[in-house]
């Protein structure tokens, strides 16, 4: 029982790393990011494979955050300058790009069959390897929700807020709104490259089909049920989100007649109307009210 | 690649551009007019060709009449998706129609992989030979799909720019206070235009079903090309949307040989992020609408 609730832990701190980012991007600076998950399996596999080549953990870490941030730089540069709705269509399409590349160029990936094996974060500590997880993941989010804090208060923070209200007034008063958008595009995808390296490493067994769309919405979901732009609001909804994932796991026993498939139907059902009726009637988050962020 | 290759790469292109044309129109036309990518726009074509399979295989009907009422139902998904969802949040930042956009798609999926599960339908089509004019080989089915999906257009362009539906569709698109000022009624010109995507979508599901198979996943699997076509064309053009659905199903089944056919997705993807890249405006498109 402890092995279950630690492991849906790490999951749900996971969530919250992705959901910390995307509030980054969209919460703090209206940044339309639909291709979360591109930064996560970018992740995910750049420290795969770099560990399955002997590179020590804490490097392969770093690389995945930085290849994913990376890779954010092109995205931004091409849509940033153009209309919001671009990115979040230049994004969605590059995750599936993403994926699709994944999945076909084996050589590098090994395709469908994912990479299995893959080193365990604190395998060596045995049985209390899968709380070590946890605490190191806690203590992140906890680093990245204490700098989002400060981050806020910030000069910084300041102009990314006044992105979000009017990036017209903002470049009136000559500063460069692209430039800044695209560092913050940056950095929420270092993180979601980051969550992908947790992952990794304590699934220990990767596949591209882990990589859907779905999951870049199930963030969109946390962070929206917790109400975006506020740190409080992206690890709450991502833990509702648990939640709701673990708990449509078992609401499989009480709806009698449906098969494991057509529970995985229900859910998508369930996510696509929470979707539209929180975007409907709770547009700041389900205990947000009224008042704007 | 010889030159017998390159011809039938290129009319398989052609059909499959004209095909995808039919959903990168009605995408189109929401753009220009709500505002919005419409990420639903694919599940709607899903929607269609589903409603069409059942309607095939619980009344038996001829593929022709499964497909003009799997058009009404889909429409009737549409205009009431609008009428729920899409009026309520006219008014309200873009991401806000996105993300219900979104919603609707995983729900219609959700509902159609949950009562006709995941695997592949076919519609009941008679198996004919191909004509082969010295290597150029020409499916019948593909030649009618092709002129279905033509026609299918040509009526929509008709009721663009030679009826009063079109007309006040198109002042509403260039600005909505002036047509409301002018006295156009918004509410069941909407109803109509949402009417109108729905069955576009859903003919460009049928077809679509026609040329390979019907999936849950179809609908997903076309979005991305759809949005790449409408990019290309030049946002809010509908003659923009056609000319870029053609162009890129060319260039997809061109490179065919040269990436094989999973990368499709990827190409479209490619074609989509070179247009943003060059020429964001598109090939019809006005700069004013992209900034």
């Amino acid at each position: 029982m402890t092995a279950y609730l630690l492991a849906i832990g790490i999951v749900a701190l996971i969530y919250c790393l992705l959901a910390l980012g995307l509030n980054l991007q969209f919460g703090l600076t209206g940044l339309v990011n639909f291709g979360v998950v591109a930064f996560f399996a970018v992740g995910a596999y750049t420290s795969g494979l770099l560990s399955l080549q002997g590179v020590p953990l804490p490097l392969s870490f770093a690389a995945a955050a930085v290849l994913a941030g990376l890779l954010a730089l092109p995205i931004g540069l091409l849509s940033l300058r153009l209309r919001d709705d671009y990115l979040a269509i230049v994004t969605l399409g590059f995750s599936e790009a993403v994926r699709i590349t994944i999945q076909q160029e084996s050589w590098l990936t090994q395709g469908v069959q994912g990479l299995p094996g893959l080193p365990k974060l604190f395998a060596s500590w045995g049985p209390v390897s899968d709380a070590a997880i946890f605490a190191v993941l806690l203590g992140a989010v906890a680093l990245v929700a204490w700098g989002t804090v400060r981050l806020t208060g910030s000069p910084f923070g300041r102009l990314l807020k006044a992105i979000g209200d009017d990036e017209a007034a903002l470049s009136a008063l000559g500063k460069d709104p692209a430039r800044f958008k695209v560092q913050v595009f940056m950095l929420g995808a270092a993180l979601a490259g980051l969550a992908g390296a947790f992952y990794a490493h304590f699934i220990t067994f990767i596949t591209p089909e882990q990589f859907i769309p779905l999951i870049t919405f199930y963030v969109w979901m946390g962070l929206i049920m917790g109400g975006a732009g506020s740190v409080r609001g992206a690890i709450f909804g991502s833990l509702l989100l648990m939640v709701f994932l673990e708990g449509s796991r078992f609401a499989k026993d009480w709806v009698p007649g449906v098969s494991e498939v057509g529970m995985a139907s229900l859910r998508l059902a369930a996510v696509g109307l929470a979707l539209i009726l929180i975007t409907l009637y709770r547009p700041h988050g389900l205990w947000g009210g009224g008042k704007s962020q | 690649m010889t030159w017998i290759e390159f011809a039938n790469l290129l009319i398989n292109g052609l059909i499959e551009g004209l095909v995808v044309a039919l959903p990168a129109l009605a995408m189109t036309l929401v753009m220009g007019v709500n505002r919005f990518p419409n990420a639903a726009s694919g599940d709607l074509l899903t929607t269609g060709a589903y409603a069409a399979v059942a309607v095939q295989w619980l009344l038996g009907w001829p593929l022709w009449a499964a497909a003009l009422l799997g058009a009404v139902i889909t429409a009737g998904v549409s205009a009431g998706a609008y009428r729920l969802i899409f009026r309520k949040l006219a008014g309200r930042p873009m991401v806000a129609s996105m993300l219900a956009a979104i919603g609707l798609g995983f729900l219609l999926r959700s509902l159609i992989s949950f009562f006709a599960g995941h695997d592949q339908r076919t519609f009941d089509l008679p198996l004919v030979r191909a004509w082969n004019f010295g290597g150029v080989r020409l499916l019948p089915t593909d030649l009618v799909i092709a002129a279905l999906a033509a026609a299918c257009l040509a009526g929509v362009f008709v009721l663009i720019y030679r009826t009063s539906f079109g007309r006040q569709l198109r002042a509403v698109a260039d600005s909505a206070d002036l047509a409301r000022a002018s006295g156009i009624r918004a509410g069941g010109l909407m109803i109509s235009l949402w009417l109108l995507v729905g069955a576009l979508s859903a003919v460009g599901g049928v077809l679509l079903g026609m040329k390979a198979v019907v999936t849950p996943d179809m609908g997903w699997e076309s979005l991305i090309p759809a949005f790449a076509a409408m990019v290309l064309g030049g946002i809010g053009s509908p003659v923009g949307a056609v000319l870029g659905a053609l162009l890129l199903g060319v260039v997809q089944e061109l490179a065919v040989p040269l990436l094989g056919p999973s990368y499709k997705l990827v190409l479209a993807f490619a074609v989509l992020a070179g247009v943003l890249l060059l020429r964001p405006a598109g090939l019809m498109g006005r700069v004013q609408l992209v900034r």
